[in-house]
Parts: C-alpha cells; structure tokens; sequence
C-alpha cells in the first residue's frame, strides 16, 4: 500500500464549471471536482437519476450535506440545502423533518462524518425512526483531509494517520443500524448504478430512518479497496437468500464483511416515525403551525 | 410594612421544594409579592436543602440574611441556620426527632415551636411524603394566614390523584395548623394581615417565565439536554408542548439539541434551545455555523459556578465573556440578560423577533439564581404587554414568486438578505458553512470573502441603529454614587436601593452585545463615582465595558461563592466606600 505519492484533491471549492439556470436544470449543479475515478460519481449520478425519476421538485427537496469529498456534492446536486458542519449533518435533517414532515430529507455524508464525528447522532437517529434517509459514502479513508483512516477502515490499513496500520476493527454500519433500531438498511455499490438508484429509491421511500451505506472507492487514497476489490467479493440479496423482514436474516447478512460482501436490502420493516408519534404535528407540519396563540391558559397556570 | 422571611431545611426528598413553592404561591394569592431562594446540593436524597420565602406587602426584589420563622425538619437546618434569625422570631422543629441536647440555641430571645412531624405522620398513618403537608399547616398558622387557601392549593397539586390522597394531604396540614395553635403563645405578632385589595399577581420562575414568553413568541420547537439551571425550563415546556402545539426535544447531547434546533430554524420554525456553561461548551461549534448560514436562533445560557462540573445547583455570572467569544471566525451574535421575571418575559420575545430580524444567533443569559428562583409578578404585566411578531426579512410566496431570482445571501445595504423557506416555490437555495457567495454556493475568491464578511458584519451596525437599548438607570439621576451590573444581579440592588434611595442609583445592563460603543462611553463619563457589582470573580462586565469603551472601572463588589449578592453585603458596601 503506498499513499506517499498520491495526488491531493482538488480544493473544496468548485470552480463553476457548467452554470446552468437553477430551475431547468433539475437536480443538476456545477461539474464535481472529485479526482477522475472517484467513486462518489457513480453516487451522484444514481442520486440525480433517482430524484427525476420519483419526480421530486429541487423547491419541496431538502438535502443535508456533511463535510468530507463527499459532502463537497452541496454544490453538483441542486436542492434545498443545508451544508452541515462535519458529523452533524443527521441533527439538522431530524430538524428539518419535525419542522416540516411533508418536505423529503436526504442526508450525504462521509463514513468518517457519519460513523466517526458524528457517530452518536447516527445512533439515536436510528432509535428514533427519524423519517430520514441517510447515504454514506463509505470508502474507509477521509478523503478531504487527504488520506487518513476512517471508521470503516480494515483493521492493519496503513493510512498518513496509522502508518503502522489501524489498531482497531472497523465499525460495521449495517449491523449497527439494524442493531440500534433503523426500520431500513441497505447496501450498495457506486460500480453498480442501477442498484444503487433501486436502493436509494427504496430509502427514501421508506417511512422511517433509513440507511444506505454504498462502497466508494476512492482511487486516491484508498489503493486496497478498489472496484475490483469490491467485485470480487459482492453478490447481491435476492428474496431466495434473503428476508429482509426477518432480524436473524438480516443480523446475519449484517456480519458479511469480508469473504463475501452483500448488496441490497438488508433490513426493511415498519415502525411508526418519530412525526408520526407526535399528536401536534398530526394535522398539519410544524411549519404551518400559528404562532399567535392565547395565552390565558398558559398564564393562569401561575396564578 | 410587612417582610418576612420564612426559611425551611431539611434534607433532600422530604419535598421541602415544594412546601416553599406552595408558601409563595399561597401569599401571593393572598395579595403579597413574594421571592424565593432555593439552596441545595447536587444530590437526589440526603444532603441539606433549604427554601426561603420572602413576603412582603411592598415590592420585593431579592432574598434577605435575616429570617424570622425558621422551619426545621432535621437538626442541621436548627444548627446551621438558628443564629439568621432574628429577635423575636420563631423556630420551629420535631422535639422529638431533634434532640434538645444537641440544640445550638442562640442568645436571643426566640419562640421556640414544637411540632412532632413524625409522631402525627405515624398516629394517623400518613405517608412521609405528606411530611411537608404538615409544615405548611404549621406556617398557615403561624403567618396567620387561611387554612382554605392551602386547601385548595392541594386539591389543584393533587388534581390528578384520587380522593382519598387528597383527603390525606389536607388532613395533614390540618393536623400541622392545629397542633401549632396549640403550641404557639397568645397574642403574638408575626401575622400577615388580610390585604383589602388584593391584585393578581403571577408567582412563576425565570425559566418558566422563558417558556412562557416563547410560546408567546410563536417558538414551535424546543430543543435541550438536561442541565441545571436551564433543566425546569425544559420541564415545562414539555409539560406544555401538546396544549400550544410545540415540539420539545430532548436529544441526545448538545450538539445535537443546537444542531436540530438549526434544522428546524432553516426549515422556517421559530427554535429555542437550553442549556449551561458546560453543555453551551459543546454547542459553540454550532454557534459559528448559525453565524455563517445566517440561521436564526434563540440560545438560552443559564450560568452555574464552574469550571468543568464546578458547583451545578449553585449560582455565578461567570461565562458572560465566553457566550461573547464563543464561535470560531467573526460574525455578530445578540446577548440579552434579563434581570428578573418581567424582564425575562420581555427579552424573550424581543429575542425571537431579533433571531429573525438579523438571522443570527441571540443568546438570553441567565441563571440559577434568576430561573430557579420563583418570584411574583402583576399579571397584567404580563397580560397587557403588547408585541408584535417580526420575522424580519423572511419571505412569503407572494414576494417570493416576484423574484426573478432568488439569492439567500444577497448583499443588501443593511446586511441583511431575503429568507426564504425550502419548500416554498421558487426558494431552491442553499445555506452553506462553507464560505459562500451570495447565491449560497462554496467559494473563496478573496472579493466574494470581503463582501460577505462586510455584509455579515453589517448586521451590527443595523442592529445598533435600530434595535439595540441603552442600559436603564434606576434610581435618582442626582446621587453620588452608580452602582453598574447585569442580569440577575438587579435583584439585591434594587432591594438594597428600596431601603436607601438616596444613597445610589443603578446602571442596569440588559443589552449586553453589540454594545454602542459612543452613547455608552458618553454615559459613563457623567457618573461621579461608579462600582461595579458582579457575581463573578473576574469584573466580566466591566472588563467589556472597558474593552469598548477604553474607561476602567475601580471599586468593584464581587461574589463567587455560588452564592447570589445579598441587599446587605450591598449595603455594607456602600457604606463602607463612601
Ligand atoms: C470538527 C471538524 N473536524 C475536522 C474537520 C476536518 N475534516 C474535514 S472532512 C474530514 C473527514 C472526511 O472524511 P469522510 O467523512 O469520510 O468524508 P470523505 O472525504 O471521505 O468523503 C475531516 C476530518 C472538520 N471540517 N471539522
Ligand atoms: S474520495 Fe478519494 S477519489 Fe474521491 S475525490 Fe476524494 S480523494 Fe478523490
Ligand atoms: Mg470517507
């Protein structure tokens, strides 16, 4: 594994490289400035392909960004936005959806965002049933901050922040989400777009907290887990080997991390969301809620 | 003039809270302004806890040393708080749990009250928790006062429990009022009078007050994770967020509480989130980012002693310079400090509408001493206050669909651009932590930086020119000496200032930051002679003053036990420097 040599990439900032009119362009931003290869192209394309395709509208579409390469897709994906800082994309899309349910809310976040900094927020977004979907680009470095390990990253990985290789085991994002209560969790592939526009289309569709953790290979900074790395080793669920209602079924699945890797709906059942809970928001969203209100019962409280 | 100080002690779990908070709120029913001061450690059962509650039938502001009817329920209240009160007063304590022996009585002349709390809990078979029940009967009594009114206070406590313990719970304090008749010697003065005119007033705590004020306000999500002193503001509002249609979070850690409260704000929801030093240390990331996205957002800060844990249940105005510091890079922030409950109800409106107005985080500093504390204020203060709800710049359909372009970060001559809500037609855009230009996208040319920071920057000024409030005097103009604070400590000033009008007047500071740097100076510069009073060890105030003013501030009074300022170490003070 050699890092040393590799191209840093280009700067957070994009210069705009195709300027299109915001609304004609349906979900379309400037051109991405990720290096050549990158797998978060593949994302970004199944991302675009699957908005059109459910008819979404870039005004009544909320996306939150995190920070990472990944998160640089704020300005390629045209959408209502909230760049996040990193690991705090997730509480800003829960916000989001308690103040207006009726609005979709996707999160695009990095596995070192995601299951790192922001570990703790994925946890209880998950426990919650936070009507979200979450896509991680999960490619086991920190791309942006030029090469060190991530979370996901397999124990030995030799990155410019473990030169000597990583100390602990990865997290296992599918088998955490199913653990911690997320109601849908899927896995796809950036090699394999027309799964992965299946899967996000499934998460975003699904009422409740929704995970999709796709491999990204980031031909930069991570020279082990490269498309063909990941083509070795993934077969994808089928209703013949998988019941992605059934916990066991889907806690095995979950442990598939090495030999065999697999792609597709791993888990998918229903619990109410965390709106749908909540009596005040059953009439209308929060957002529409009037703000004058009398105050006399509130008042006489004290008296 | 009426002022008494009733203190009771005890240990933790005996719901002496309570008897102090029912007491409050029986006398301001009865026509008198009340004030309250809770003193307790950081423990659920044991450990020492005392309530005070002064009543008075003028206006009362603070807490005061001297107590004079002192209601032990263990030993240690007897020991420690004996020597407060005063000759003439009256102690009150289970002779038969409180060993004579072991009594430090002092050498004044007292009442001594024997009341056998536990005998009558054992002969008729009540619970303990009924203990405090038996105490505020012993205090209806001895302040004179209508056994009715306890009674119905109980009925409306209990409203959700069944008959039977409601029945028990008055019989408790029936058994408390008669056993102290007994007990007391005829003839003795301590009563409070039946008041003719009686005016309604609220009895309500700065956090409930807060609350109050926000769904007042319009705020339709709350956000926090527990922590005292802010936690009872987190309580009531969740008790209340069915009946005015809020959503209260308690999320999982503070980042996450400021990080939904922004989502939600982004979204078009008025947002409120609270918190302490400690939690407000994990949020100040987030800070920054209400600052570069432009987010509107309303901070609730409520000080404790620290540093780190410090002392949780105590009191201290020691983080006025880090809610003003707090957040990486530079963008303007609004720090209001109520001083009491009226003012509490006022700046939190005021704060919702200035979130939005400049779209930027404002903060409302308080603490301990000023949410946990209950005090009486008119109802129709609060009631006859009139507002309005400015959402400032915030767009509606209407203007929005006029637009033939829509630029969340538009430079405007005042700073402040066009909001509109995703979801609205037409409102695509972004809010971007990343340095942005004017349509939200990431950039960093160097013109596009300047203008942005100008434009942010800007905000500021405007809010100096409209919006910003000088600080009040109190007092008469014409006397020697200012007195000059902040926040909670209005309370023992404007006390001590009740008993000597003509002593001091009182420079009160409520608008904190951005601060007008020419009025203020000029206003400093008539005052003959000046001390500061903080409830900090570092003059925090004052060190702002004269970080914008350029002028220092000598002879200071400050306090960081954990313990609030009393009117006398005021009084002392004063005394002593002029
Ligand atoms: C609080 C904070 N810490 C550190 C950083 C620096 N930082 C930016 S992106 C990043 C890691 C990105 O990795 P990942 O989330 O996996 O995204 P990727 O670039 O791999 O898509 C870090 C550490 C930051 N922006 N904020
Ligand atoms: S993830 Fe890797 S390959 Fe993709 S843009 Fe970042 S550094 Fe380049
Ligand atoms: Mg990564």
């Amino acid at each position: 594994m050699n890092n040393n040599n590799s191209i840093p990439p280009t700067p957070a900032s994009p210069k705009p490289v195709a300027p299109v009119s915001e609304h004609t362009a349906g979900f379309s931003g400037y051109f991405p400035t990720w290096c050549p290869g990158c797998g978060n192209f593949g994302i970004w394309q199944a991302l675009k392909m699957t908005f059109n395709k459910m008819k979404f509208d870039p005004d009544r579409l909320s996306i939150v960004f995190g920070i990472g390469c990944s998160g640089n897709m704020n300005d390629f994906l045209w959408a209502n936005s909230f760049h996040a800082l990193h690991g705090r994309a997730i509480p800003n899309a829960i916000g989001i959806k308690i103040a207006n349910h009726d609005l979709p809310v996707v999160v695009i976040v990095g596995d070192g965002d995601c299951y790192g900094e922001g570990g703790n927020h994925f946890l209880h977004a998950a426990r919650g049933n936070h009507d979200i979907t979450v896509i991680v680009h999960d490619n086991r470095v920190y791309g942006l901050t030029t090469g060190q390990v991530a979370p996901t990253a397999s124990q030995g990985f030799k990155s410019k922040s473990t030169p000597q290789g990583i100390i602990e085991v990865p997290v296992n994002p599918i088998a955490l989400a199913v653990s911690q209560g997320a109601t849908f969790v899927a896995q796809g592939f950036s090699g394999d777009m027309n799964q992965l526009v299946e899967l996000i289309e499934k998460g975003v569709a699904h009422k409740g907290f929704s995970l999709v953790n796709i491999f990204q290979p980031c031909v930069t900074f991570n020279q082990i887990n490269s498309y063909n790395w990941y083509r070795d080793r993934i077969y994808k669920l089928t209703s013949e080997n998988h019941n992605p209602r059934d916990l066991n079924s889907a806690w095995q699945k979950s442990q598939e991390v090495t030999e065999k890797i697999p792609l597709g709906v791993v888990y998918d059942v229903d619990r109410p969301t965390y709106t749908d809970s909540l009596p005040q928001l059953s009439g209308k969203p929060l957002l529409d809620s009037a703000l004058n209100i009398d105050l006399a019962q509130f008042i006489n409280d004290f008296v | 003039m009426i002022d008494i100080t009733v203190k009771i002690g005890g240990e933790a779990g005996f719901g002496i809270m309570t008897t102090g908070l029912l007491l409050g709120k029986i006398a301001t029913r009865s026509g008198y302004h009340a004030f309250e001061y809770s003193e307790y450690p950081s423990l659920i059962r044991g450990g020492h806890n005392v309530i005070e509650v002064r009543i008075s039938d003028e206006k009362v502001y603070s807490q005061q040393k001297q107590v004079d009817i002192l209601l032990c329920l263990n030993l240690e209240t007897f020991n420690k708080h004996a020597s407060e009160v005063k000759e003439g007063g009256i102690i009150v304590y289970d002779t038969e749990k409180i060993p004579e022996s072991k009594l430090n009585k002092p050498d004044v002349n007292l009442t001594y009250v024997h009341v056998p709390f536990v005998s009558i809990l054992q002969e008729h078979k009540l619970s303990t928790v009924m203990l405090n029940n038996i105490a505020l009967g012993a205090l209806m009594h001895l302040l004179g006062a209508d056994l009715n009114i306890l009674n119905a206070a109980i009925v409306e406590n209990f409203a959700r429990k069944n008959q039977e313990i409601i029945d028990k719970n008055i019989l408790a304090a029936k058994l408390g009022y008669e056993k102290t008749q007994k007990e007391m010697p005829q003839g003795y003065k301590l009563k409070l009078p039946k008041l003719k005119n009686i005016i309604p007033r609220l009895y309500i705590s700065g956090n409930e007050m807060i609350g109050l004020a926000s769904i007042a306000a319009g705020c339709r999500f709350y956000a926090a994770y527990p922590m005292t002193p802010t936690s009872a503001l987190l309580h009531y509002l969740a008790s209340q967020a069915q009946n005015c249609g809020m959503v209260v979070k308690h999320a999982e850690d503070e980042i996450s509480v400021i990080n939904m409260a922004l989502g939600a704000s982004f979204a078009g929801v008025r947002s409120m989130i609270g918190t302490s030093g400690g939690g407000f240390a994990l949020m100040v990331e987030s800070v920054s980012l209400a600052g570069i996205t432009e987010t509107p957002i309303v901070i609730v800060m409520g000080q404790r002693p620290g540093p780190a844990t410090g002392m949780p249940t105590w009191t201290e105005q020691g983080d006025l310079l880090f809610v003003l510091h707090a957040g990486h890079g530079e963008f303007p922030k609004i720090l209001l400090a109520p001083g009491d409950v009226e003012e509490a109800y006022k700046l939190t409106i005021t704060a919702f509408n200035l979130a939005e107005i400049y779209q930027t985080p404002v903060f409302i500093i308080g603490d301990k001493y000023l949410q946990e504390s209950h005090q009486s204020v008119e109802k129709s203060i609060i009631e006859g206050y009139k507002f309005k709800i400015d959402r400032g710049k915030l767009l509606s359909q209407e203007e929005l669909s006029k637009l033939t372009e829509y630029k969340r970060y538009l430079i405007t001559k005042d700073g402040i651009s066009p909001r509109a809500i995703p979801g609205m037609k037409g409102s695509l855009h972004q809010a971007n932590s990343y340095a942005h230009g004017e349509d939200g996208h990431t950039s960093e040319e160097a013109d596009v930086r300047i203008k942005q920071v100008e434009k942010r920057n800007k905000k500021a000024q405007t809010f100096l020119m409209n919006d910003f409030q000088m600080p009040v005097l109190y007092g008469n103009r014409q006397t020697p000496l200012t007195l000059i604070s902040w926040g909670s400590v209005k309370a023992p000033i404007l006390q001590a200032m009740s008993k000597f009008k003509d002593k001091f007047n009182y420079l009160h500071f409520s608008y904190l930051w951005p601060l007008d740097k020419i009025k203020i100076k000029s206003l400093l510069s008539t005052f003959k002679k000046t001390l500061l009073v903080e409830n900090n060890s570092g003059a925090q105030l004052g060190q702002l003053l004269t970080m914008v003013t350029g002028l220092e501030f000598e002879k200071k009074l400050l306090k960081y036990s954990g313990r609030p300022i009393y009117p006398e170490e005021i009084l002392d003070k004063i005394s002593f420097s002029t």
